[in-house]
């Protein structure tokens, strides 16, 4: 196996790894500063508002073009994932009743193992 | 053989003949790598229990002959997806519970919809949670219910606990949990309160969007991302590599939008104010306290961790109130802790034996 210390790729990756911290380090070091705090937020606070005028002027083009903005497909897909999640509930309460009232079908309630699992030192069995 | 430096010559042709080798491979892999979808994530069977809004209930498919006693609902962070602990078959956290014999359950999130702006802190703490509690309860048939809390789930659930602490909650579980929220020193800085202001950004956004937030992770090693693209084109070659590395970055760019109101109070209450480490933290005026929460606890934290740092959660085992509470400190960073192979081997073992005791 080549010597790590003599393989240049191995080299190349500790270069590069210790490049990483280095900048890191540095980095971490200016965004401590309360200065670095300021400017920063000075230009977030520009950018959002920005961000803000420039979501509702695209909304304004995009109702002009008839075409839904990202988003409402956005909101679109939310909502289907709701539905989705109101038929599992729906599903899920029909398994209950269908328990309840000891009619089998095929319900993963029903189906559940026993809860009688005891840890492996105290039953000294293992899953 | 050694040549005088330390160089085995006798090595260099096999070494040149495998760089060429790997090269070519690059290129090949390099193409399949754009033109290719990764792995499929957050598999493991699942129905879904509940949903509202940006909140999910997932009950998991039992995979064991017999479960514990006690269900197991894991509370996710609400920036990130839950499928962190679910991503693929042999490195997925639920697919390991389960087959361990847990009935595990996932408090998971979804982006808040625009309307869901105004959802508060104590639509979380005293809503979401307690409602997918008591639906575990009627779904399990079972009164304990012990709690996982991953990063600020973690706070969500300590909050969750301690403002109900005569249960039903069993055990609680954190995995890298800050309360002191000085110590987690650049968010700190970037949300310095003579600078930030949270309600013109709130008032103006409604819901802050996930490019801020992600923004603000990436600020915390700031090359690590080129790095890591660098890392992936010389490994590319190395399947293994690429798909770990598919399913990592896939999770952390898909990072949630935050309800602005709920960012407000995290802001003014966590950052600003420190409330959670004071003891003067209130949720929908109830008194939140560390230390009445009383039950069985454990609390995970990453030696390498970038995002909370120790500091900021060191002292959560010295204030919460239990008798029976660990602190286990175990290699890797943030998320590596949880997920991927270091996981399987550190923490995943030791949860399994800590939780297993006390969920009968």
């Amino acid at each position: 196996m080549t010597d790590k210390i003599n393989d240049p790729v191995a080299m190349w990756q500790k270069m590069v790894g210790e490049m990483e911290k280095g900048f890191n380090s540095f980095a971490n070091q200016a965004m401590a500063s309360p200065e670095f705090s300021q400017a920063m937020n000075r230009a977030g606070g520009v950018a959002a508002g920005a961000q803000k005028q420039l979501g509702e002027l695209m909304e304004k083009y995009l109702v002009s073009m008839n075409l839904p903005s990202r988003e409402q497909v956005t909101g679109l897909a939310e909502r289907l994932q709701a539905i989705e999640g109101q038929i599992g509930e729906i599903k899920s309460m029909l398994s209950q009743m269908a328990a309840g009232s000891d009619v089998s079908q095929g319900s993963d309630t029903a189906l559940r193992p026993p809860r009688t699992k005891r840890p492996p030192s105290e039953g000294g069995e293992e899953t | 053989m050694n040549a005088p430096t330390g160089l085995d010559l006798a090595s260099i042709p096999e070494r040149i003949q495998s760089e060429v080798q790997r090269a070519i491979q690059r290129s090949i892999k390099g193409v399949e790598y754009f033109s290719t979808s990764g792995p499929t994530l957050g598999a493991t069977p699942k129905d879904v229990l509940h949903s509202r809004g940006t909140m999910s209930l997932y009950h998991y498919r039992p995979m064991s002959d017999e479960i514990y006693r006690v269900p197991v609902l894991i509370v996710m962070a609400t920036t990130n997806r839950g499928y962190i602990l679910d991503l693929v078959p042999g490195q997925s956290f639920i697919e390991f519970l389960l087959k361990r014999g847990y009935d595990v359950y996932m408090l998971d999130w979804s982006a808040p919809r625009p309307e869901e702006k105004s959802l508060r802190m104590e639509d979380y703490v005293l809503g979401f949670i307690p409602d997918c509690v008591r639906r575990v309860q009627q779904d399990s048939g079972e009164q304990d219910v012990s709690v996982i809390g991953y990063c600020f789930g973690g706070v969500l659930s300590l909050l969750y606990g301690s403002i109900f602490p005569d249960g039903p909650m069993k055990n609680l579980i954190c995995f890298t949990t800050p309360i002191d929220f000085r110590e987690m020193k650049l968010f700190s800085n970037f949300s310095d309160r003579r600078y930030f202001d949270v309600d013109r950004l709130v008032d103006s956004v409604g819901n802050v969007p996930p490019e801020m937030i992600l923004s603000s992770f990436e600020m915390l090693r700031p090359a690590s991302r080129t790095v890591s693209q660098i890392q992936l084109w010389e490994n590319i070659w190395n399947d293994e590599f690429v798909k770990s590395y598919r399913m990592f970055d896939r999770w952390a760019t898909d990072t949630l939008p935050l309800a602005g109101e709920y960012f407000r109070t995290i802001t003014k209450d966590l950052m600003w104010d420190n409330k959670l480490f004071n003891d003067t933290m209130s949720v929908g005026g109830r008194a939140a306290k560390l230390e009445n929460i009383k039950v069985p606890f454990l609390h995970a934290v990453a030696e390498h961790d970038h995002i909370v740092p120790y500091d900021a959660a060191k002292h959560l085992i010295v204030k919460i109130g239990s008798e029976d509470k660990e602190e286990v400190m175990l290699k890797g960073g943030h998320v590596s802790l949880v997920a991927g192979a270091n996981a399987v081997k550190r923490l995943w073992p030791k949860l399994d034996s800590w939780l297993g005791k006390r969920s009968t």
